[in-house]
């Protein structure tokens, strides 16, 4: 027995194959190269959701199948996270599925990268859009042409914990509030828990939801049309910040830790966890289910207090079914989003788990077998959306926002909370928020 | 035999031989012909080995080095871009330094810490105590699971605003309600603590090499008078420096590629404030999230630079303080 271990004996085996190997998978890891086309005989599709839209999703397509027992279905279904990741590196590897649930927010994306198959030829003859409205249709359209079928009415709300509200003497605000109100009834609900309670959760990083229906009561939008550019001032995004520091610093909002833990998690949001009552995330109710016990309300995002402040709110599309281009069976997807969209039996399966459905029929079919709060949820919707289209000075709802439009959303969030944690002062990181994300949007 | 498989000719003894000699030497002659002209087959048993080489390494590593020069986005032909990924990292994109600030934390904090961990544990755990065998596997369990998503999760769970931590620091009235995953100040020392307690496998190395050490030094250092402390400093450490380079030299490795935690706890994000953006996180966003599987190649190929770099410096400082006995 040596008395200590060799060089020879540890480092030629050893250390050697794991050097290599160490180094070896960072590099492999990332190479690949560009393919077309599934090879399986059937018709792959795929969605993100809840068990809730999962099942339904499963229960509609049995019945399809049953109608055109040609066409086999396989189904494959998970959370929002890592979705897109999975279809990115599907595309890549020449496994694109056929026909797939898309993000209104990067289905320009795709169009554009010519990923998706365009559908206006079907149009008419196997896709019947009878009853989508056109500012529904723009949801799926991009540069004019159409690449994807809304699910349903999309539209920008809070949802509120009404028994909360209640339990501390507070009365739901009317539907024709205002940032100011938002303000008070936020600070007030802290006040009368005993501070236990936040009001609002921090909207400061919200973009989707929040800030920009801000800035169209303003006449900007978050993009240019073009999508190359912001469409909105320094100016206004230092009023929204300031704002948001006003609302953290009288305990309206709760404090930057609490935020950051809701990014990406919706178990984590505040009115989930029972430290805020109002919450912009409609994730909190948004998949027909909710993810907390309380009664919960609907309101419109608050607008005003300023002149000139004009409508803000829009209809947008839910989630979009779309085709992929390297498929060989757009024909057939196209029958199976004309299901979704018009089979009274399918219409019913999906309930509102893909959003407020889409046409007045859709919606009246599946009106007596909803729940309390779908109803409230429907009632909201349907308000806003009549206000929306009533209002002479409303911005068309926004265009599919451009490539590395989530990367600036996040770039926002994170810029909310430096500020809120005190890293920067609102001045340096709004020019450091337009410096990036004009290095993304370029770039 | 060596002389005959390498193709040389086998001279004939120059000893007169007996018949019985004669035909034994026949019989060699006639094996090693055979199987100098069958020298193809070690191959083929060789070739899966091949195939996983090139195929799964060295081609996708000359595939990545290529892609780095172009913008690759993963849906769409790439298209040739010279130096601009390489330039746009260093010059242009204040997210890269904040990985690359939040990873060289963790490797230079996480790596001492842990290996400091493992040799004391390694130190406990070198004797015969009754049971022995089940106090290593507890000790080691959790290097098993370290790698597992599940452990990040119950991580998360554990230094969240709500979680056991608090509750134990509750315990001493010391309950801020500090949330550690989601401040920017602490978030990355989360990440640390995970690593640090996955001591597992330099620890079972650590055992090995005590293990190995004589047992008669030792008692004449006694002997002679010298203390738990000093036989430590003078006998144990010095003697174990080839383990606990090669530790050193394997942790940095691992430490430089950490992604799992990173992603887990952050919810894919590497946040808050990019805080615990690792490098690998940051490489596996811009290549699969944010569609730049160009730039994500070039910071790849940084990274393999950056290891090579450390793993060179590390063999070259060893000779300083190292010792070996051949």
């Amino acid at each position: 027995m040596g008395h200590q271990i060799s060089r020879r004996t540890l480092f030629r085996t050893a250390s050697g194959l794991a050097v290599a190997g160490a180094l070896g998978s960072s590099l492999s890891a990332c190479a690949g190269g560009t393919g077309a086309g599934s090879t399986s005989g059937d018709l792959t599709m795929t969605w993100w959701g809840s068990d809730d839209r999962h099942n339904a999703y499963k229960k509609a397509l049995a019945l399809f199948q049953k109608q055109n027992s040609k066409i086999k279905i396989r189904e494959t279904y998970q959370g929002y996270d890592g979705y897109f990741d999975k279809f990115n590196t599907n595309i890549a590897g020449g496994s694109a599925p056929d026909l797939l649930q898309m993000d209104t927010a990067l289905v320009a994306q795709y169009a554009r990268k010519g990923v998706l198959a365009p559908l206006d030829s079907y149009v008419g003859k196997s896709l019947d859009l009878t009853g989508f409205s056109k500012t529904l249709l723009a949801a799926g359209t991009v540069d004019g042409e159409f690449y994807g079928v809304p699910s349903g009415i999309g539209v920008n709300q809070l949802t509120v914990n009404r028994s909360g509200l209640e339990k501390l003497g507070l009365k739901l605000p009317d539907r024709e509030w205002t940032w100011a109100d938002l303000k008070k009834i936020a600070q007030d609900v802290h006040k009368k828990s005993g501070g236990k309670t936040y009001g609002v959760d921090d909207g400061g990083g919200s973009t989707l939801q929040c800030f920009e229906v801000f800035a169209r009561e303003k006449g900007q939008t978050f993009f240019s049309d073009d999508g190359k550019k912001l469409g909105f001032t320094s100016d206004t995004l230092q009023e929204w910040w300031e704002y948001w520091a006003e609302m953290r610093k009288t305990n309206a909002s709760p404090p930057p830790a609490i935020t950051s833990a809701a990014h990406n998690d919706l178990t984590k949001n505040a009115v989930v966890i029972g430290k805020a009552l109002f919450t912009f995330d409609s994730g909190v109710y948004g998949a027909g289910g909710s993810i907390t016990d309380a009664q919960l309300d609907f309101l419109p995002t608050p607008q005003g207090d300023f002149s000139g402040a004009r409508e803000g709110n829009f209809v947008n599309g839910g989630v979009l079914l779309c085709a992929t281009k390297a498929s060989k069976k757009v024909a057939d997807s196209v029958k199976i989003m004309n299901f979704f969209a018009q089979d009274d039996t399918a219409i019913k399966d999906m309930q509102l788990f893909r959003g407020i459905p889409p046409t007045e029929k859709a919606r009246n079919l599946i009106a007596s077998g909803l729940t309390e709060t779908d109803k409230l949820n429907m009632e909201n919707a349907d308000y806003i959306s009549q206000r929306v289209s009533k209002a002479s000075n409303a911005l068309p709802a926004p265009v599919p926002p451009p490539q590395g439009a989530d990367q600036i959303w996040d770039l926002l969030f994170q810029s909310n909370l430096a500020v809120a944690f005190g890293k920067k002062s609102i001045k340096a990181q709004l020019s450091e928020f337009f410096d990036q994300a004009s290095g993304i949007l370029g770039g | 035999m060596t002389t005959a498989q390498t193709g040389e000719v086998v001279k004939e003894p120059s000893v007169p031989a007996t018949p019985s000699d004669q035909r034994e030497r026949d019989r060699m002659r006639r094996r090693l012909a055979r199987r100098r002209g069958g020298g193809w087959w070690p191959y083929l048993f060789l070739a899966p080995w091949f195939v996983g080489l090139f195929g799964l390494t060295i081609y996708p590593m000359l595939d990545s080095l290529y892609l780095s020069f172009t913008n690759f986005d993963l849906l769409t032909p790439a298209q040739w871009v010279g130096m601009d990924n390489y330039n746009r990292m260093f010059a242009e994109d204040p997210v890269f330094w904040d990985s690359v600030h939040a990873t060289l934390v963790y490797v230079l904090v996480s790596v001492p810490l842990k290996l400091a961990l493992a040799l004391a544990v390694a130190m406990l755990l070198n004797r015969d105590l009754r049971g022995i065998g089940l106090y290593r596997a507890a000790f080691y369990l959790p290097s098993l699971l370290g790698g597992a998503v599940a452990i990040a999760i119950v991580w998360r769970q554990v230094f969240g605003g709500e979680g056991l931590f608090n509750d134990f620091l509750g315990w001493f009235g010391l309950n801020t309600g500090q949330d550690w995953i989601s401040s920017p100040d602490t978030a990355l020392y989360t990440l640390v603590l995970l690593a640090v307690w996955q001591f597992g496998t330099p620890m079972v190395i650590f055992l090995a090499g005590l293990k190995q050490l004589p047992k008669d030094v030792f008692e004449a250092a006694a002997i002679d008078g010298a203390g738990a402390v000093t036989r430590f400093f003078k006998i144990t450490l010095p003697l174990l420096t080839p383990i606990v380079f090669f530790n050193v030299v394997l942790q940095i490795i691992d430490a430089f590629k950490t992604f799992t935690p990173a992603f887990v706890i952050s919810n894919g994000s590497g946040g808050p404030l990019n805080s615990t953006m690792l490098y690998s996180l940051y490489l596996y966003k811009k290549g699969f999230t944010d569609l730049q599987m160009g730039y994500a190649s070039a910071l790849a190929w940084v990274l393999f630079l950056v290891i090579a770099l450390f793993t060179a410096v590390n063999f070259i400082a060893s000779r300083y303080w190292v010792h070996y006995d051949d």
